[in-house]
């Protein structure tokens, strides 16, 4: 009998290969939103019956360190936790209702279906995979179905678009499989154990004997994996590029998931071995959330295409991660620390649901008026007053109004991090403004003022893309004003983090 | 007596507070979903729902006021342990539960008749609905966070009701600008938030860490905690002052409210009147305690109101455009109810009780005010420039009797709501002043400077609209409103020349508000006890009077704003309705003064073409560049360096024998050379 997550993803490899035998639209897309349905029933099974072993503080564990090439130390080895779960949750919920967006799909409909679902497959493998091995090979695989969907279902410039966010952040990713591998070597000779197990080396890592090039370096190969995969300012530049060439599905699977493994990486790998890290790279780690915050509403001002703009409001959500991650492990009380710590967990969640919608309003109005430069919109509501709610709302979560996900997240991080970065969380904060800013000068362009007559006669919104993008919107309101179900789940494995010891004396102000 | 209403009588609605908020709610959603297939395609949940708050808000204060069942707060968890959603019944909610149920179920029935023909009612009635249902929200809540949350849930209807008429550019564009206002406000705001739950945290609370209660009864400890070097709650007050200077229109953050105007002038009553800008001074008043306890906090509170008081009344000077005129004439009454609470320093909670007093006199006859203009723009063809107006008494009487009862109101006439609110804040800004020095005049100068300049505005308004000859083929035959707009401005009428009378010169008010903070509140688990201002004043280095008076103050400054305020109203009637001066003397380009008030003192020039249009666009323009060139530069040139290395080595794979064979002995011998240069095997 295998457990739910296996079950998840051999849905999908089954899904994937049934659908790339299709030959319609039709057939591809029934396929694909049944296999994606199921395992977003699953997950969704998951999350109601989840219960911790109190021991692990893993759910839904299977196989064990080293079953599968046990001489090198490699095993399959599966299993959540309060982070892992909202994360699988949010990764079917995002490619199912993805696969239902894509409904009217007419170019090579098996493939594009296909690498839909193995995107689905690839991310679930990086959230839940227990083994560094594992857990390497599917982060390099998400590359691969996101690389064919920019550079076969995208825009102009999709070649360019799609070899540069395969090379950047497969540098990243080989940089990190170095620091992995020297985690690994140092592990072995100390303790005479080679293994890639994610908890064995995690657990051994702090009282690891190491040199400080080492230690540092180790540390400082991982992080660099993981801030350009979420992305951090100054490693951004392939994120807009990527979204601007890619098709609707692929961007909101990118920005909506494929950026979390980014973050989750934090969560996951960076955590535990903070007790054996330089208090330098906490003090880099919120310099780099800062730094995205800041940049991102004034880089978002500056662009023509509105996807784009989307795209650079996601690097200053993600910086909230960083952000909120950085001041959670600093010395301080452990409420306001543990306040932080969820937060940040809770904006991957939240930001994972927004961004769905936004990415989708930009679908939308390309679809409906083939451009999408805002300068040649303006007044869409007149033709699509179905679509002008969904994409105010869209807007108005992503720029942090009170009842949607968004604000939850944002106040937790702001409120549970001033205690320890008091200068960051005031710079924060009065950026707030300059995004609210792009998002309603975007949204006025687009929705309000008189209808450009140039687009010609556009239809409404189409039911696929409503009900879809109503769904989402719906998610992030009722998580709103009801965060408790996700909210708690993760408060729990932050409680976990921060009173297992992970504390560094840096920061932190006399209150 | 009547069983049912012995029944009623029973009821203790302080348990079903939280219905008012979640009422307009499902008001809101119902409107939005099926509005358009119901009752005139749209209003009947809206005014509904209203009404049932208006029911239960109504209850409440019969709850507390007549049968003295006490103040009462209950709260849920939310999503952490210490954040909570709470709702708090207490003579300061109620004063405004009842103020907004009454005006915005008024303004919905008008509504009916205003927007009758507009082919989106629904989804008007449906964002009125959340207008209202969020300032509820705000009013009750019983914690920081709950009322940020409705704060902005308020913004976002403003926002959206300004642009109503999407359509109109003008009309997006004063959206965008009333959030962005607001929006500099609020994250300074959410920002003081932070920083006292930070301290709560600190000081070991764990439970309801930022709700108002449990913030008031730890002020002592909190008093010794510093943030950047400075008090904490002095820094916390200032962030909370600028999200009221945003919300409430203060200056410099006011800018948004005359443009505000572009939407529904139902919007505007509302905005002005019930649902959004009387959010600050209720913020204020709300946190009050903590503002008299952090030094020098009420000061600038005071200062700033007084500034905008006079400020804004010198613009609606010169301004021509009648829903403008009223607008301009809210902000400087905002800056009045702002002023006294800053001079709460010493006269301690009657300070809330004379601003709420003020907001809720002034709730009636603004309220009125624009309801009667809307009346005129509808029976007008939407002629909003006074100029174009004149002698309309005659065609829309209601109207114009009704805007002259509010006009009456806004200048303090006396025995009109407005005198006795008014006035009074006038003489204690005096016993303000009598002890603070030289400097303290100055609120208590500005507010009754403020005095004159009102009257005169507000009555050249009505004598250039009303009286005189039409000067606009619009103007001469304009109809008069229905009676579902004639009725509200009745009632308001009613209420903006009465409310005085009603409540014995504001004093049953006055008591029952000075109850609040002072008295204990019950909650499910226990209670928490009225705490003592005058020992909290202290902590902020302020000295209240015994009993909030002071000793003796002249008859002559009492009567002053009287006299001043008759002075005004010669002016205007001697300029504008017997015509005695020629005023284009003075209105003309040439005027410098004229000019600095025509052009509102270069605000909106220094914000929007300097600020927005050039700084930021400049700042962002090198931003792309910084982006495009410098950051990805960086990346391409590597990818350059790559590929032209590998161009360069591809090369070298000549494919001939001999070549490899060289490059193979020479690189041997390098590393052969390396090894022992390097002391190596």
């Amino acid at each position: 009998m295998i457990g739910p997550i296996s079950a998840i993803m051999l849905t999908l490899v089954v899904g994937a290969i049934i659908t790339l035998l299709t030959n319609s639209t039709a057939q591809a897309r029934a396929v694909a939103i049944v296999s994606s349905f199921i395992a977003l029933a699953i997950s969704i099974w998951m999350f109601l019956t989840y219960e911790l072993n109190p021991v692990t503080h893993l759910a839904f564990e299977e196989g064990s360190a080293n079953n599968w090439i046990s001489s090198i130390g490699i095993g399959y080895h599966v299993g959540v936790d309060g982070i892992g779960l909202p994360m699988v949750l949010l990764a079917t919920i995002v490619c199912a209702l993805g696969t239902v967006y894509s409904w009217s799909e007419s170019k090579r409909p098996n493939q594009f279906f296909a690498l839909v679902l193995l995107m689905d497959l690839t991310l679930i493998g990086v959230f839940v995979s227990l083994d560094f091995f594992m857990f390497y090979v599917f982060w390099e695989l998400t590359l691969l179905p996101m690389f064919f969907l920019i550079g076969v279902w995208g825009g102009p410039r999709k070649d360019y678009s799609a070899i540069k966010f395969l090379i950047y952040t497969h540098i990243a990713s080989v940089i990190m499989m170095l620091g992995i591998f020297a985690m690994y070597y140092y592990n072995g000779i100390n303790t005479g154990v080679y293994t890639f197990d994610m908890m064995t080396l995690l657990h051994s890592y702090p009282t690891l004997p190491i040199s400080s090039f080492w230690k540092n370096f180790i540390f400082g190969a991982l992080m660099f994996g993981f801030i350009v995969k979420m992305p951090s300012v100054p490693f951004h530049t392939w994120l807009p590029d990527a979204h601007v060439e890619a098709p609707t599905v692929g961007s909101i699977i990118l920005a909506g998931v494929l950026l979390k493994m980014g973050g989750y990486g934090l969560f996951r790998v960076l955590l535990p071995m903070i007790p054996n890290a330089s208090p330098y790279f906490i003090y880099a780690l919120a310099l780099f959330g800062l730094v995205s915050i800041i940049y991102s509403p004034f880089a978002a001002l500056a662009q023509k295409d509105i996807k784009k703009l989307v795209a650079f409001s996601s690097i200053g959500h993600m910086g909230f991660i960083s952000l909120g991650v950085a001041a959670s492990v600093a010395a301080g009380l452990e409420g306001p620390r543990i306040l932080a710590h969820t937060g940040a967990m809770f904006q991957m969640f939240s930001h994972g649901i927004i961004t769905a919608v936004l990415f989708g309003s930009c679908g939308v109005i390309e679809h409906h008026t083939h451009t999408r430069i805002i300068d040649d919109l303006g007044g869409l509501t007149k033709k699509m007053p179905k679509f002008a709610i969904l994409m105010v709302a869209g807007f108005f979560a992503s720029l942090g109004l009170p009842l949607c996900s968004g604000f939850v997240a944002e106040f937790s991080i702001l409120g549970g991090s001033f205690q320890t970065l008091p200068i960051f969380v005031a710079l924060a904060a009065v950026t707030i403004p300059f995004t609210a800013g792009y998002h309603l000068w975007a949204v006025q362009r687009t929705l309000w003022g008189p209808y450009n007559e140039y687009l010609g006669d556009i239809k409404e919104i189409k039911w696929y893309e409503f009900a879809t993008l109503a769904i989402w919107t719906i998610l992030f309101i009722v998580l709103g004003i009801y965060p408790q179900p996700i909210f708690n789940m993760m408060q729990d494995t932050a409680t976990y983090f921060i009173t297992s010891g992970n504390i560094l004396p840096i920061g932190g102000i006399p209150i | 007596m009547d069983p049912t209403l012995t029944a009623i009588t029973t009821i203790d609605f302080r348990m079903y507070a939280h219905w008012i908020v979640l009422l307009p709610m499902i008001g809101f959603l119902l409107e939005l979903l099926i509005g358009q297939y119901t009752w005139r395609k749209g209003g009947m949940f809206a005014n509904l729902s209203i009404f049932g708050s208006m029911v239960i808000s109504y209850g409440c204060l019969y709850n507390v006021y007549v049968q003295h069942l006490g103040f009462w707060e209950y709260s849920w968890d939310w999503f952490y342990p210490g954040i909570v959603a709470g709702f708090t019944v207490d003579p300061l909610s109620l004063a405004m539960l009842c103020m907004v149920s009454f005006i915005s179920f008024l303004i919905h029935i008008y509504a009916i008749g205003y927007m009758g023909h507009d082919c989106a009612k629904h989804v008007y009635f449906a964002e009125t609905a959340l207008f209202t249902g969020s300032m509820f929200g705000l009013v009750l809540a019983n914690n920081l966070l709950q009322l940020f949350i409705f704060w902005e849930m308020v913004g976002l209807c403003s926002y959206l009701l300004i642009g109503f008429w999407w359509h109109k550019p003008e009309a997006a564009a004063a959206g965008k600008k009333a959030w962005m206002s607001c929006a500099v406000g609020d994250c300074l705001f959410l920002l003081g938030i932070a920083i006292m739950y930070t301290i709560m945290a600190k000081h070991g609370v764990t439970t309801e860490v930022i709700s108002f209660n449990q913030i008031f009864q730890h002020l002592e400890v909190l008093s010794s905690s510093v943030v950047f070097g400075i008090p904490a709650l002095t820094i916390i007050c200032i962030l909370f002052m600028c999200g009221v200077l945003g919300k409430s229109a203060g200056f410099p953050l006011h800018v948004w409210i005359p443009d505000a105007m572009e939407g529904p002038t139902t919007v505007s009553a509302l905005i002005h009147a019930a649902t959004m800008v009387t959010a600050g001074v209720y913020l204020i008043a709300r946190a009050f305690p903590i503002f008299l306890a952090a030094p020098h906090a009420l000061a600038v509170v005071g200062f700033f109101g007084a500034f905008t008081a006079l400020y804004a009344s010198t613009l609606g000077l010169v301004v021509n455009d009648l829903k403008r005129i009223f607008a301009y004439s809210t902000i400087s009454q905002l800056g009045y109810m702002i002023t006294i609470l800053g001079c709460g320093a010493v006269i301690g909670v009657a300070a809330v009780a004379l601003a709420l007093f003020h907001l809720v006199a002034h709730a009636f006859f603004k309220a009125l005010l624009f309801l009667t203009s809307g009346s005129v723009l509808h029976g007008t063809s939407n002629t909003r420039d006074i100029k174009e107006m004149g002698g309309l008494l005659k065609g829309m009487p209601w109207t114009g009797w009704t805007m002259l009862a509010g006009a009456l109101a806004l200048i303090a006439f006396p025995f009109t709501a407005g005198y006795y609110s008014k006035d009074r804040i006038i003489e204690e800004a005096y016993v303000y002043a009598t002890g603070h020095g030289s400097l303290g005049y100055l609120p208590w100068l500005f507010l009754v400077l403020g005095v004159i300049l009102t009257a005169t505005y507000t009555f050249r308004a009505w004598y250039l609209a009303m009286t005189g000859e039409p000067r606009s083929y619009l103007a001469v035959h304009p109809h008069e409103c229905d009676w579902w707009m004639r009725t509200p401005l009745v009632i308001l009428a009613i209420f903006a020349l009465g409310l005085g009378l009603f409540t014995k010169g504001g004093t049953l008010f006055w008591h029952f508000l000075e109850e609040t903070f002072v008295t204990a509140t019950n909650t499910v688990s226990g209670i928490y006890p009225g705490i003592d201002l005058h020992e909290i004043a202290t902590l902020g280095g302020n000295h209240l009077l015994e009993h909030g008076h002071a000793a003796e103050i002249s008859p002559a400054v009492i009567y002053l704003p009287f006299f001043l305020m008759v002075a005004g109203l010669a002016i205007a009637t001697g300029a504008y309705y017997r015509n005695r001066v020629d005023m284009s003397k003075y209105i003309k380009k040439e005027n410098p003064l004229y000019q600095l008030l025509w052009n509102k003192y270069y605000m909106d020039y220094l914000f929007k073409d300097i600020l927005a249009e050039k700084i930021i666009m400049t700042v962002f323009t090198f931003w792309d560049v910084l982006d495009r060139y410098v950051i990805d530069g960086v990346v391409n040139l590597m990818s350059w360096i790559t590929i032209s290395t590998g161009q360069v080595s591809r090369k070298i794979q000549t494919g001939v024998v001999q070549n490899y064979a060289t490059a193979v002995i020479f690189g041997v011998s390098l590393l052969v050379i390396l090894v022992k240069l390097l002391g190596g095997v």
